[in-house]
């Protein structure tokens, strides 16, 4: 079973902000996955992994968007919506003969308007971001309702067309591994760099930190914001388009609660709902988590009432950790006591 | 159209009065009021060569004329769990289809945005104060809607069950007998299972979730065709409704290696057939419940064994003209449930 550690030295890793959340997260799911293999043997099977993987890269992907919201302090909850919108625009597009590529730029172009005014709307107009993207939330559901006349889509058919876009998003495999999983590993790949090396990802954390002195550093705030909002419209299309290819249709529903669960994954992994705070290897293995979570409890038989509690109790449990954890100082300070003034480590 | 109509009735009422002079104080005063209104229309509509058919007309709508005698419509809500699923809007179909015959319905279809207790009382309220004489309701949940009903009922709102009663006497309820449906799903199930020589192994069950009852009868009536049989049934699985959700469930309960999955509802139904399609071994076979286009594909490429065709439309329809007849008194009803009946379609009936 893989560790997920980096090839650098234990201090260097360490001295990255936000790794020891990433590093208590994984140990976490290493004993969920232990603990689910032995409540059940065909958990680990090669075939579940490959499943489980899949059944993750969704909840990843929107995680990686919500995570760039949650960084720079604001939240989005339209990431849900706009999932249910993309899949049955998507869906009406391809049922009613228009060719797969087509639909899905237009697709990407309608959902990347969503992120578009989301962020004007919280950072031009200064709407506080739970209402603003309540409304464009309850617009795109709207949206998705009214896209096929208040009808759940036809089955997009087995055409040549209808078959590509299915494998590409969903049932193909490259090396062994799903499409969608090596769509998630891209996207975040790229979303990282960008987050970590970049500087609007340095931005985007001095947003987060402390929007003022940003501000007053010269950060364009409302570019950055309406970038985060656009990152995460763009992965909550692009999952739209996974659900759409997963059932072969589109269904108004899609996507419910997403938002939520975007949110789980990233605060198990160490971004601070409060801003400034996190990385997205913590995305992964708060995404990793949550998808362990539904498919080992259901591997195991567990009835859904214990199921939602146990969900719940970890969530609430990573998110107390984070407040707690906040009133620390940020850089990890190993236990020996004499290791310079402050134990911080010089890199 | 309607305007015609509603003239021609109104003229009606007006030869009615003039034939049989009013039957009580209630539908005099309430003639009187009609009769200025349909004496300007009686004017305007006489000009209308249709003396002759006004009578045909009035011999064919006799029984709605004594309920327009007083020219007015009857306000009747349907409501529903949510406005999303296509069993209801095939139900909110069938419902309008009834107004349009019965042409004396002012009728509105609302729901909450999710499936939602609180928000399912706060639309009986809402209905109640905006002056419903009558109330569809599929109820989410046996007892949740019981104190919003009992209201409505002492406002004078009569009330029908479409697909889900609730525990409070009414007009009656039409429904699928889902309990029935389930079984007869789980004996296909048993018997194509039988058939293929497999007769011991696990069965998955994806249900949307544990509190609404057409469901959560269906799965008991599903379980109850097993009783006796040498499978074992694993512990239920939700998916509320959501069928790339219901794909994963099903794709997990192949890996464990169940040989039969059942899905309780679309959504299921859609993820089941996906998931046993993608496995591709032919060794799990699955059931479903409610048609759609992408069902009825995985019935036909043989995914899914067969699905129960619920009837909706029918729902609707005859909860309308049930609830017309309760309110213009022609048939107060009697509280049971009308069984609106499930179809089996399997591979030999989709073409």
């Amino acid at each position: 079973m893989e560790k997920k550690t980096q090839a650098s030295p234990f201090k260097r890793m360490m001295a990255i902000r936000g790794m020891g959340q990433v590093i208590t997260a994984a140990i976490g799911l290493i004993i969920l996955m232990i603990a689910f293999s032995i409540l059940n043997s065909s958990f680990f099977g090669g075939r579940n992994i490959g499943n489980l993987l899949r059944q993750i890269a969704p909840t990843l992907i929107t995680g990686i968007g919500q995570s760039f919201v949650l960084i720079t302090g604001n939240i989005d909850l339209s990431i849900g919506s706009v999932v249910g919108m993309s899949c049955m625009l998507s869906a009406t597009m391809m049922t009613k003969g228009v060719d797969p590529l087509a639909a899905v730029i237009i697709t990407l172009i309608c959902g990347l308007a969503v992120g578009i005014i989301n962020g004007e709307l919280v950072a031009r107009f200064k709407l506080p971001p739970f209402i603003a993207t309540l409304g464009t939330m309850t617009i795109a559901r709207g949206i998705a309702q009214i896209a096929n006349n208040n009808y759940n889509t036809d089955s997009i058919g087995e055409g040549a067309g209808a078959t590509a876009f299915r494998n590409f998003f969903y049932y193909a495999k490259i090396l062994g591994l799903y499409n969608t999983i090596w769509i998630a590993a891209v996207i975040w790949l790229v979303f990282n760099f960008i987050l970590s090396r970049t500087r609007t990802g340095r931005h985007v954390y001095a947003i987060g930190s402390n929007i003022d002195a940003a501000k007053l550093s010269g950060v364009n705030i409302v570019s950055t914001t309406t970038f985060v909002y656009l990152v995460s419209a763009f992965c909550s299309t692009v999952v739209g388009m996974i659900i759409c290819a997963t059932s072969g249709m589109g269904t108004m529903d899609a996507g419910n609660s997403y938002e939520m669960y975007a949110v789980a994954a990233s605060v198990i992994g160490g971004v601070s709902t409060l801003g400034g705070q996190g990385i997205l290897l913590g995305t992964v293995m708060g995404a990793a988590i949550w998808g362990v979570l539904q498919n080992g409890l259901q591997f195991a038989g567990a009835p859904v009432a214990i199921r939602n509690i146990v969900i719940g109790i970890i969530v609430v449990l990573s998110v107390l950790m984070d407040v707690i954890l906040r009133g620390r100082k940020p850089h990890y300070q190993p236990e020996k006591a004499d290791n310079g003034p402050s134990g911080e480590k010089a890199k | 159209m309607k305007k015609v109509l509603a003239s021609l009735l109104a003229g009606v009422m007006v030869l009615s009065l003039a034939a049989c002079g009013g039957s009580g104080s209630g539908s005099t005063t309430a003639a009187a009021a009609g009769t200025t209104a349909a004496a300007t229309k009686a004017a305007a509509a006489a000009t209308t060569a249709a003396a002759a058919a006004a009578t045909t007309k009035a011999a064919a709508a006799a029984t709605t004329a004594a309920a327009a005698s007083s020219g007015q419509k009857y306000k009747i809500f349907l409501i529903s769990m949510d406005q999303m699923d296509q069993h209801w809007v095939n139900m909110d179909k069938g419902c309008q289809k009834a107004v349009q015959e019965l042409g004396n319905v002012d009728y509105k279809w609302t729901a909450p945005d999710v499936k939602d207790d609180a928000k399912q009382i706060e639309c009986i309220n809402n209905a109640v104060a905006g002056g419903a004489n009558a109330i569809l309701l599929a109820a989410n949940g046996p007892d949740a809607d019981v104190a919003a009903l009992k209201d409505a009922q002492s406002a004078g709102v009569t009330i029908v069950y479409v697909d889900s009663p609730a525990n409070l006497p009414a007009v009656g309820t039409f429904a699928t007998d889902n309990k029935a449906a389930g079984k007869t799903a789980g004996e296909q199930l048993l018997k194509a299972l039988q058939a293929a020589g497999t007769n011991e192994g696990k069965i998955g069950i994806i249900n949307t979730n544990a509190a609404t009852t057409s469901t959560v009868d269906r799965e008991s009536g599903f379980r109850s065709a097993f009783d006796g049989s040498k499978f074992t049934i694993l512990e239920t699985q939700y998916c509320e409704g959501d069928a790339a959700k219901a794909k994963d469930i099903a794709t997990n309960y192949i890996s464990q290696g169940c040989v039969g999955i059942f899905g309780t509802n679309e959504g299921s139904t859609v993820g089941t057939g996906n998931a046993i399609k993608e496995d591709g071994s032919g060794k799990v076979i699955g059931v479903g419940f409610d048609k759609s286009d992408t069902i009825l594909g995985l019935v036909k490429d043989g995914s899914l064994l067969c699905t129960m065709a619920q009837n909706p439309d029918v729902m609707g329809y005859d909860g309308i003209k049930a609830a017309v007849d309760a309110l213009t008194g022609k048939n107060k009803g009697d509280g049971k449930t009308v069984d609106t009946g499930v179809t089996v379609l399997d591979k030999s009936k989709v073409q």
